[in-house]
């Protein structure tokens, strides 16, 4: 039970850190947010313009009473309002949360299906074409950016096949496009880390002794060896995870979908501060939710974890 | 060992079992290509019949928390005034307008016969309406076009807007010979009163009198029109229009090549470099017309070596205007010489000239001396997105080494606090002049007190041009306004405090089974003129 508490304050700690640099980074970046979004609506604006703009947007308060307010907002739950159109930036990035969830929880499910995939094969049979085919063009299609792999997935199977809409979400086969192309960024991290971890586990007495008794070969891997390489997989699936949340900045992008990383991409763009510290502040505090859960699930499915 | 250190260690398990078959594999692919292509199936949803669907850069509508709601491009509302293809102000709401008192005071008259989309009729008190509620709620940013403070910049020093006898009033303290032209589009967005809540903001949909309605609007994603039945024009030809937001710009194109929209419209709709390749292809016609943006290069007359005017000439003869338009800008873009491009119609003086002559920018380099440290070219980093700035920046370099002052380039993300600190010689970056108005760049950028002039270190101090810009701002007769604008455009061809580079089109692409594509220098695409081709 201790060790729960610890951790949760570790969390938090974390997070008041986070805040700061957070807060600190967004709010000292050069530029002047108040003069871009007069210039961005086609006025050149004047030194009282921006004064005022400035006033209102709280920009002429001093950065810790700044840094003070922002945070017993978020405390509240409120992030503040968009320097661009003035809506409540929590309710903008809550609308957004469930389609970043569906494209990540997709593509996480396409990164450990073909990596678990790839790497059960791989250890059957290690030297068949097809799992050396596999396994080299999981490799290299994930080498690519996501950028470019997703470019190519949309000449193809879009414009090309015209099987798949290029991006939006308007119907149930868009989301495959965008999670193929994060998925497939996340299969080699994955993919190596569950090989090498197979290959230790068949190294175990224990795997031999099962081979020896005469168990089939998928039932030894399925059963004994995924279930030894399991706490390493799923603190790589956890890191993964990470990844895909941060690679959706450009995927959803690319793909016109609506998530909070299309969000993130557009207020960097305008200079949306509020919008731009509340999106880095989640994203971290996803991160260490995720990475938490993912040493939760290590010490469940591993006795040992929990020495 | 040397066999099993390639695999796994367990030969005997290999050879017992074969696992999953490869043949397996192979089924699976194609039963999940055979899922995708099946899934399919769709033909162009782009036009399907009465109904049409665009891709735009941004989202043209931005929600009730924005003064307008929606952009103008949607046609949803309407405005008073609006621009002509030449930026001279055209009737819209308002069929006329007349001014007395020496440019005191501005009477409009507005169309007969026009009714809000919620069925109540346009009156002159509406109008009232409308304008008292920008004058309340400004500053207010917006994603498309924001409210200044104090809003001089629209009405001028307005002591009053009223209603007299159906026509609407506006009162000034000091006379605005151009007011109808500050209030083009956006400043005079008309709206029917029950559109908004007390505080200004919207209270549901925008209630405009244009000949589509906002049906529905998903942030980011797209935007549903339907064509308004008591449009005062006539019912348009498409009965619904879905305009989706595509930022990417591969993507917007890529979109346009699987048909899933007929068109691309907006500000940035193709970038200079794709217009080419989308060109090429006989489903589509890209239609280039000119815009309000025009590249300019801004020198750093405060320090050397740019306080000398014979440098700031030689950078303008070193600088190959054809090549840059042509190849960087691909076309998309024409060389500048006069300061107001064509698009200004006749204050646009042609009179004036810009000349590629290496050889003499080398003699006058010779004469005013090289300078010690080599000149720095500032581009804005967020800039180089849009148009090809590094490479212009780089050939920009190139032509002044060839005349003898060496360079170097300088991308840097906030453009604005390094010019403040006066750490550049010359700037390059785009500006557009959003109400058609000459004297909004003269006097917001280059007139002896501008703040833009003083905060980044132009160091243009003229008492001519003051005089000049002044009494053309005063002036209601067309002759002498044009005449002193020339006289401007003359006066900063010698001076050069800025130079135009290049002015730039905006390329938009259309699907050639829709016609009646044209856009205004604004970038506004006319969506109640598009119709299916027969």
């Amino acid at each position: 039970m201790t060790a729960a508490l610890r951790r949760v304050a570790e969390t938090l700690l974390v997070l008041l850190v986070l805040s700061v640099l957070t807060f600190l980074l967004t709010s000292l970046a050069p530029g002047d947010p108040a003069e871009e979004i007069l210039r961005r609506g086609g006025i050149q604006p004047t030194a009282e313009s921006v004064a005022v703009l400035r006033g209102e947007l709280g920009l002429d308060q001093p950065l810790f009473s700044q840094y003070l307010q922002w945070t017993l907002g978020v405390l509240r739950g409120d992030f503040g309002r968009s320097n661009v159109d003035r809506a409540p930036v929590a309710a903008e990035i809550l609308s957004r949360v469930p389609a970043t969830l569906r494209l990540a929880g997709t593509a996480s499910l396409i990164a450990v299906g073909l990596a678990v995939l790839v790497s059960v094969r791989a250890a059957l049979r290690p030297r068949a074409l097809d799992s050396r085919i596999a396994k080299v063009a999981t490799v290299a299609i994930a080498a690519v950016p996501p950028y470019i792999s997703g470019i190519l997935l949309i000449s193809v199977f879009a414009i090309g096949l015209r099987a798949l809409p290029t991006g939006g979400d308007g119907s149930p086969g868009a989301v495959i496009l965008p999670a193929l192309t994060l998925g497939l960024a996340g299969t080699a991290t994955l993919l190596r880390l569950l090989r090498a971890d197979l290959a230790a586990a068949a190294r175990q007495p224990f795997v031999k002794l099962a081979v020896a008794k005469g168990l089939t070969a998928r039932r030894t891997i399925v059963v004994h060896m995924l279930r030894v390489a399991a706490p390493g997989a799923i603190t790589a699936a956890g890191v993964v995870l990470t990844e895909l949340l941060a690679g959706a900045v450009i995927v959803e992008t690319l793909f016109a979908w609506p998530g909070v990383g299309q969000l993130a991409v557009a207020a960097i763009r305008q200079r949306d501060i509020p919008m731009v510290q509340a999106y880095v502040l989640l994203t971290a505090l996803a991160t260490v939710l995720v990475l938490t859960l993912a040493d939760l699930c290590v010490s469940a499915a591993d006795p040992r974890a929990r020495r | 060992m040397n066999r099993s250190r390639r695999g796994l260690r367990f030969p005997v398990l290999m050879r017992t079992c074969g696992g999953i078959r490869p043949r397996a594999m192979a089924v699976l692919g194609a039963v999940l290509l055979a899922a995708l292509v099946a899934c399919g199936g769709r033909g162009d949803a782009g036009q399907e019949a009465g109904r049409l669907t665009l891709a735009a850069p941004r989202d043209l509508a931005a929600g009730p928390e924005d003064p307008y709601f929606t952009h103008r491009t949607l046609r949803v509302w309407e405005p008073l005034v609006t621009l002509d293809d030449r930026m001279r102000p055209a009737p819209a709401l308002a069929t006329g307008w007349e001014h007395s008192d020496g440019g005191r005071r501005w009477t409009f008259t507005l169309r007969g016969g026009v009714r809000f989309s919620d069925g109540t009729p346009l009156t002159a008190e509406a109008v009232v309406v409308n304008i008292e509620r920008f004058r309340r709620i400004a500053p207010r940013p917006s994603a498309f076009f924001s409210l200044d403070a104090g809003m001089e910049a629209a009405y001028g020093k307005l002591t009053g807007v009223r209603a007299e006898g159906g026509k609407v009033v506006f009162i000034l303290a000091e006379p605005v010979a151009d007011l109808p032209a500050r209030l083009a589009d956006f400043y005079s967005m008309i709206q029917a009163p029950s559109a908004f809540k007390a505080d200004g903001d919207f209270a549901g949909k925008p209630v405009g009198t244009g000949p589509y309605t906002l049906v529905s609007w998903s942030k980011d994603r797209q935007v549903e029109l339907a064509a308004n039945p008591g449009y005062w024009g006539g019912k348009p030809a498409f009965d619904k229009i879905v305009v989706k937001t595509i930022p990417d710009a591969n993507a917007r194109v890529a979109a346009l090549r699987a048909g899933e929209v007929a068109g691309l419209i907006d500000k940035g709709a193709l970038l200079p470099g794709q217009v080419a390749a989308v060109a090429a292809d006989g489903r589509f016609r890209i239609t280039r017309s000119p815009s309000v943006l025009t590249h300019y290069l801004t020198f750093n007359a405060s320090r050397k070596p740019f306080a000398d005017p014979r440098l700031r000439e030689a950078v303008d003869l070193a600088i190959d205007r054809e090549s840059i338009a042509d190849k960087l800008l691909a076309g998309t873009a024409t060389p500048g010489s006069p300061f107001l491009s064509p698009i200004f119609g006749a204050l646009s003086d042609p009179g004036v000239r810009t000349a590629h002559d290496p050889a003499r920018a080398r003699e006058l380099v010779g004469a005013a001396g090289r300078p010690a440290e080599p000149v720095s070219i500032l581009i804005s980093s967020s800039e180089t997105g849009q148009f090809p700035y590094a490479d212009i920046a780089e050939v920009l370099r190139a032509g002044l080494e060839e005349v003898g002052l060496p360079a170097r380039v300088n991308v840097v993300e906030a453009t604005k606090a390094v010019m403040e600190a006066g750490d550049y010689d010359i700037f390059l970056s785009a500006y557009s002049v959003p109400n058609g108005d000459p004297d909004y760049l003269f006097r917001r950028f280059l007139r002896s007190d501008a703040a833009w002039n003083h905060d980044r270190n132009l160091g243009y101090r003229s008492d001519v041009f003051d005089r000049l810009i002044d009494r053309a701002a005063a002036t209601g007769a067309v002759a002498e306004r044009r005449e002193l604008y020339h006289e401007v455009q003359r006066l900063l061809a010698a001076d050069r405090p800025m130079i135009p580079l290049a002015y730039q089109d905006n390329p938009v692409a259309m699907s050639t089974s829709v016609t009646g594509l044209a856009q205004n220098p604004l970038y506004l695409v006319d969506l109640a003129k598009l119709a299916p081709s027969r």
